[in-house]
């Protein structure tokens, strides 16, 4: 489904990514973890293009992307992202940010969006928040909608940016539990997240990035259990 | 005192109907000079925001030389130094130049407006597939322009004084008015005391009009 070979990505003299591959299959949920400044949102983001990758390639649905020539708006469709500050659009309601890309991107008449739109709000269970404004939102009711906002477009794979580290902690649980639930249905999602109970209860495997290198890619048992290496030892026992 | 306060008031009634005429005028170069200054300020502020150098120096030029001459010299240079080229009447050459003047200010109003809506907002909009036009469109102006519209407001404000200046080329607005009554009455106290008063009525029904419509913006939103 999303494959990344080979990804160096620098910063100025900074190399973040230094030569990252990973494959995630349909259905797979993979979690991905390390220090900050490890660069694991780094490589979140060059997986949607909003970070452009200096060299390697990334093949999304089994086309290689070249972020030159391809529209990149069309294959960002299929990509949806969940950002750590929902970036929700203020001056639209809850039901107005869910329809807003179907509308304009996939030219959804608006009474069929909506439809869909009310759904995914059930889904998230916030349909009584239809018409409210993001303002008037807790933390994790914003970032259900920012779920539902990326679910509207139909994506193939779901990408999620520290989805609930910006969130107080009594948050943080609606929005796991709308992410599990997705993952339960069979949605491809690849993960950065600091929650290592969720990590361990749903990924199917969790990826440690660490100084812009993968060295550790196991199911959640042996991740825990039995780590190959001595810094990802460390970290586990950092984060509990 | 009290004598004052009469010849003003006898010069306020004596040339009210000239004075409402001129005021319309007044209003119309403003209105025309805010229109077009909207309209110039939003694409240059659009080609200073581009990723193209060539767009990005022919809006530097323009806001560079517009805010570096004076609005009266810009009036007279559309009226009479281009008259070769270009016929305008004096109302046309002082309302465009009213727009073009403002328009380097407004496109600067933009720009920072837009550059100051968080990242996250185009991020959001690109990640679901929306266009750097659609995003524009959509998500980042209708933020930005509820951001500009203090300064905007202040902008029209000075847009709205500064059309006195089109006296220079006569047309007929207020303060042309003015010192045409001044000079022939003998009265010029009263007669720029009167005409100051229409521009303080103005610029406050203006700043009334502004209130009442940031007051209804910010119902229900942030």
């Amino acid at each position: 489904m999303l494959t990344a070979k080979d990804i160096h990505k620098s910063f100025g003299e900074l190399e973040v990514l230094k030569g990252v591959d990973l494959h995630v299959s349909p259905q797979e949920v993979v979690v991905l973890v390390g220090v900050s400044g490890s660069g694991k949102s780094t490589l979140l983001r060059c997986f949607n293009f909003l970070e452009m990758i200096n060299s390697g390639e990334i093949i999304i649905d089994g086309k290689s992307v070249n972020s030159k020539k391809d529209n990149l708006s069309k294959i960002r469709a299929e990509v949806g992202m969940v950002f750590q500050h929902f970036n929700l659009f203020p001056h639209k309601t809850v039901l107005e940010n869910i329809i807003e890309a179907p509308m304009m991107v996939k030219k959804k008449k608006k009474e069929e969006a909506m439809i869909h739109a009310k759904k995914l709000l059930e889904k998230v269970g916030l349909s009584d928040k239809a018409d409210v404004y993001p303002n008037k939102l807790s933390g994790g009711q914003k970032q259900r909608v920012a779920i539902a906002r990326s679910l509207a477009m139909e994506p193939k794979v779901m990408l999620f940016d520290e989805p609930t580290s910006a969130l107080d902690p009594e948050l943080v649980s609606e929005v796991l539990g709308v992410m599990r639930q997705l993952a339960q249905e069979g949605m491809t999602m690849v993960v950065v997240t600091h929650e290592m109970r969720f990590a361990r209860e749903v990924a199917d495997r969790i990826v440690m990035i660490d100084e812009g290198q993968i060295i550790e890619s196991a199911d959640p048992k042996t991740f825990f259990e039995n780590p190959s290496q001595e810094r990802t030892k460390q970290f586990i026992q950092l984060v509990g | 005192m009290p004598e004052t306060f009469y010849t003003i008031v006898d010069v306020f009634t004596r040339t009210l109907s000239g004075f409402l005429d001129a005021a319309v005028v007044t209003l119309q170069l403003t209105a025309v000079g805010i229109v077009l200054g909207c309209l110039l300020g939003l694409f240059f502020a659009l080609l200073k925001l581009s990723k193209s150098k060539p767009l990005q120096l022919i809006a530097n030029i323009y806001i560079t030389i517009i805010r570096g001459t004076p609005l009266i010299v810009q009036i007279v240079f559309l009226y009479y130094g281009i008259a070769e080229f270009v016929t305008l009447s004096n109302f046309q050459a002082g309302a465009i130049a009213l727009g073009v003047h403002s328009g380097a200010y407004i496109a600067e109003i933009f720009r920072g407006a837009i550059q100051g809506i968080d990242k996250g907002q185009s991020e959001a909009s690109s990640s679901l597939g929306m266009t750097k036009t659609q995003s524009m469109r959509r998500i980042i102006f209708p933020q930005a322009l509820k951001r500009s519209i203090p300064p905007l407001g202040n902008q029209f404000i000075i847009t709205l004084k500064d059309s006195s200046l089109v006296y220079v080329i006569g047309v007929a607005e207020l303060f042309s008015l003015a010192n045409r009554e001044a000079a022939q009455s003998f009265k010029p106290f009263e007669t720029y005391v009167v005409v100051g008063l229409y521009y303080l009525v103005l610029v406050m029904i203006f700043t009334y009009l502004l209130h009442l419509y940031e007051k209804k913006l910010d119902v229900d939103k942030d």
